[in-house]
């Protein structure tokens, strides 16, 4: 009996640590998404389906999950991109190449407060850095945080340039450990450069694309940090994604029914995005090769 | 009916007595009191000042001051303590949103403190109002304020601007802003830094309207007055642009701009007084707020409330404490050091408050303005609509919707809100 007990016995207290922060919230969430609260009421009336109809019938929320999918839609396969090739740039073991992947691996381990609130300054209309730098070389100011198109931009040039440098150091990892023989194979049979990236780095590589895929459609979706610093969501909606109106729903403006409701649906798109991606671009990860 | 009454008196004798004795004598053994507040910078200092008085005087009474951020931080962290039960003993809540937490049962109501409280019959009639909510007393006011003109005199002049420059009405306000941008604007010196929300709400009253009338409760978000004094606001940005937008998705920005010499104009509290004299030093000048229409302006600040969840003691501990926050002498150093208001009628008679006003010109501006200063609603949709006014104001400021149609669907949104938060 005790040796059938014995691994799970070892598994028990990670399982209680994920149970109470992770299953135990989700669960918690998902009764308090039929149910209306303002944290201060002592009694949590049972509203059945009312808080999502409320929150699929408002505005705001699809320009949050308009906002955000846009968001992810840009950044993600940005950042893959940028990282990738840089990654394959860095690959050789030189003093420079060790600088460079720690140069650029800093921004992902510096607060991201920090960094919101420098880039808020750099981007400020009247008193920027990147405004000042227009106006020298003779081009009209732009309000970087205040035209809604811009914004958004600006959101996610920041995210990207947080979380490139670690897109770049897991590609470096994929990279390093495809065969050198490989390589030497396709130069001996004259492969030129591009075929080679194409045909034999690209799907050699796939299973850390799609490891990185997974994680950053995941921080695409959950992105809050950056835009509670910098925009609040605004201006106007404009860089309101759906964690920032979470955020404000059940924070700002008291109503944790629906908060958790919108934390549900979340939950439940991020699922569906995993499952599409494991089905879609997971077939096509060979993990030897 | 006369034995009722007597015994009804009687028992809310005994209660204030009780309470008095329980805010006076009874803390005898060692009590910590959580207290959570919003001071920061040379506030913060002169705060640390009057908890260190009051521990010297007041033997095995500990406050263990958090400086936990801004009004809507306090607000919003103190909803998530709540129900962790983390909430401290003692919190600093602003005037117009601590209704919400006495109309849940989450404060304490302070009435047979305050009763039986000698301070009572010192506080100015404006103190006395601001922590009355459905006629109990919920908190004591320790920072007042109204907003008031702040303007930079070195960049006046160099506008050709005379610091006699009327400054009365919207109109005023916008040609001097023009002149100044227009003058200086190629040095990146703008007119005016875009209102804040207690600026806004400023304005409003000015304009002889309010966003919900304090006395009827009746929301006036959509009143004519009231969109023409946003017309006006979010003019200055978008159409005149003499005050940058940095300020509309950024408030402090336009604060911060002005304190570093760069905005010619701010409306602002009072309790800015002190940052604006250390960074302007004898440039910084304070001037009534603009009458558009009537002389109105809001009160602003913040009081002391006490949680109910609390150990008796520690509430008697926490009210000892908050009556000596207002006390005269204490408010005559918080009054001299950070300009705002004074809420003691015996403040003035202090010696820091008597030097403060004879050293430091436009300290006394809003005092003044106490004339014709209104205490702003306080029902619980009113923390509701300030945290959904932010968004709207950008869309207006930033010219990307029209202020009528922003404010009449606000309105009615407001309106649907404060029925659900009554039922």
């Amino acid at each position: 009996m005790l040796r059938r007990m014995t691994p799970y016995l070892f598994v028990l207290p990670l399982l209680a640590f994920i149970a109470v922060f992770t299953y135990v919230p989700i669960v918690q969430s998902m009764n308090l998404s039929v149910r209306e609260w303002d944290f201060l009421s002592p009694t949590k009336p049972f509203v059945g389906l009312d808080n999502y109809r409320l929150l699929l019938d408002s505005r705001e929320f699809w320009n949050a999950l308009r906002v955000t999918a846009v968001f992810a839609i840009i950044s993600v396969p940005l950042r893959l991109l940028l990282a990738l090739f840089i990654a394959t740039q860095l690959l050789r073991e030189t003093w420079v190449s060790r600088i460079m992947r720690g140069a650029l691996f800093l921004p992902a381990v510096t607060s991201t407060v920090a960094i919101g609130v420098v880039f808020s300054w750099v981007f400020s209309t009247d008193y920027g850095m990147m405004n000042a730098l227009l106006k020298s070389i003779g081009l009209p100011k732009i309000a970087w945080l205040q035209e809604p198109h811009v914004a958004l931009w600006v959101l996610i040039f920041v995210n990207t340039w947080k979380q490139l440098g670690y897109d770049i150091i897991i590609y470096i990892a994929g990279l390093q450990a495809i065969g050198p023989e490989l390589y030497d194979a396709a130069a001996v049979d004259g492969g030129r450069k591009g075929h080679v990236f194409r045909r034999i780095t690209v799907p050699l590589v796939m299973p850390t694309t799609y490891f990185l895929l997974m994680i950053s459609v995941i921080e695409a979706f959950q992105v809050f940090t950056i835009v509670d610093v910098m925009t609040k969501g605004g201006p106007a909606g404009a860089t309101d994604m759906l964690v920032n109106m979470l955020y404000r729903v059940g924070f700002n403006l008291f109503d944790i029914g629906v908060g958790s409701a919108l934390a549900v649906l979340l939950f439940i798109l991020l699922i569906t995005l995993a499952v599409i991606k494991s089905r879609v671009i997971g077939r096509k990860v060979h993990y030897e090769a | 009916m006369g034995d009722k009454m007597i015994a009804k008196v009687g028992k809310m004798s005994g209660v204030g007595l009780l309470a008095l004795l329980g805010s006076t004598m009874l803390v005898s053994a060692d009590v910590t009191v959580e207290f959570w507040h919003s001071f920061g910078g040379g506030s913060g200092e002169a705060l640390a000042q009057i908890i260190e008085n009051f521990e010297a005087e007041n033997d095995g009474i500990t406050i263990d001051a958090q400086e936990i951020g801004n009004y809507n931080d306090i607000v919003t962290k103190l909803q998530a303590a709540i129900p962790a039960q983390r909430a401290p003993d003692a919190v600093i809540m602003e005037v117009t949103r601590y209704g919400l937490f006495a109309d849940r049962g989450v404060l304490k109501d302070l009435t047979p403190y305050v009763d039986a409280d000698p301070l009572k019959d010192d506080l100015f009639g404006f103190a006395r109002e601001v922590g009355v909510y459905e006629d109990k007393n919920y908190i004591v006011p320790f920072n007042s304020s109204t907003p008031v003109l702040y303007f930079n005199k070195a960049i006046f002049e160099r506008a050709g601007l005379s610091e006699d420059t009327p400054l009365n009405t919207y109109d005023d306000l916008l040609a001097a802003a023009q002149q100044i941008t227009d003058t200086l604007g190629d040095e990146g010196i703008t007119g005016i830094a875009a209102p804040g929300q207690f600026a806004r709400w400023g304005l409003i009253m000015g304009n002889d309207s309010d966003l919900i009338d304090s006395v009827s409760g009746e929301i006036l978000l959509d009143a004519p007055n009231t969109i023409e004094a946003y017309e006006f606001m979010a003019s200055l940005v978008h159409e005149h642009e003499v005050a940058s937008p940095d300020g509309v998705t950024q408030e402090n920005n336009g604060r911060d701009a002005f304190l570093a010499g760069r905005v010619g104009m701010m409306i602002n509290s009072t309790g800015n007084y002190g940052r604006a004299a250390s960074s302007l030093g004898d440039d910084a000048v304070v001037v009534p707020m603009p009458c558009n229409k009537v002389c109105a302006v809001p009160i602003g600040g913040a009081g002391i409330g006490i949680l109910s969840t609390s150990d008796s003691e520690v509430q008697d501990a926490a009210y000892q404490f908050i009556s000596f926050a207002a006390s005269a002498e204490s408010n005559a150093l918080w009054f001299s050091e950070t300009g705002y208001m004074p809420i003691n009628q015996q403040t003035a008679q202090q010696p820091l408050a008597i030097e403060a006003l004879a050293e430091k010109p436009g300290i006394d501006v809003a005092i003044n303005q106490l004339d014709f200063a209104r205490g702003r609603p306080r029902p619980p949709v009113v923390t509701w609509m300030r945290a959904s006014e932010y968004d709207l104001w950008q869309a207006m400021a930033l010219g990307q919707r029209d202020p009528s149609e922003v404010l009449t669907e606000f309105a009615e949104s407001t309106r649907a809100e404060a029925e659900r938060l009554e039922r």
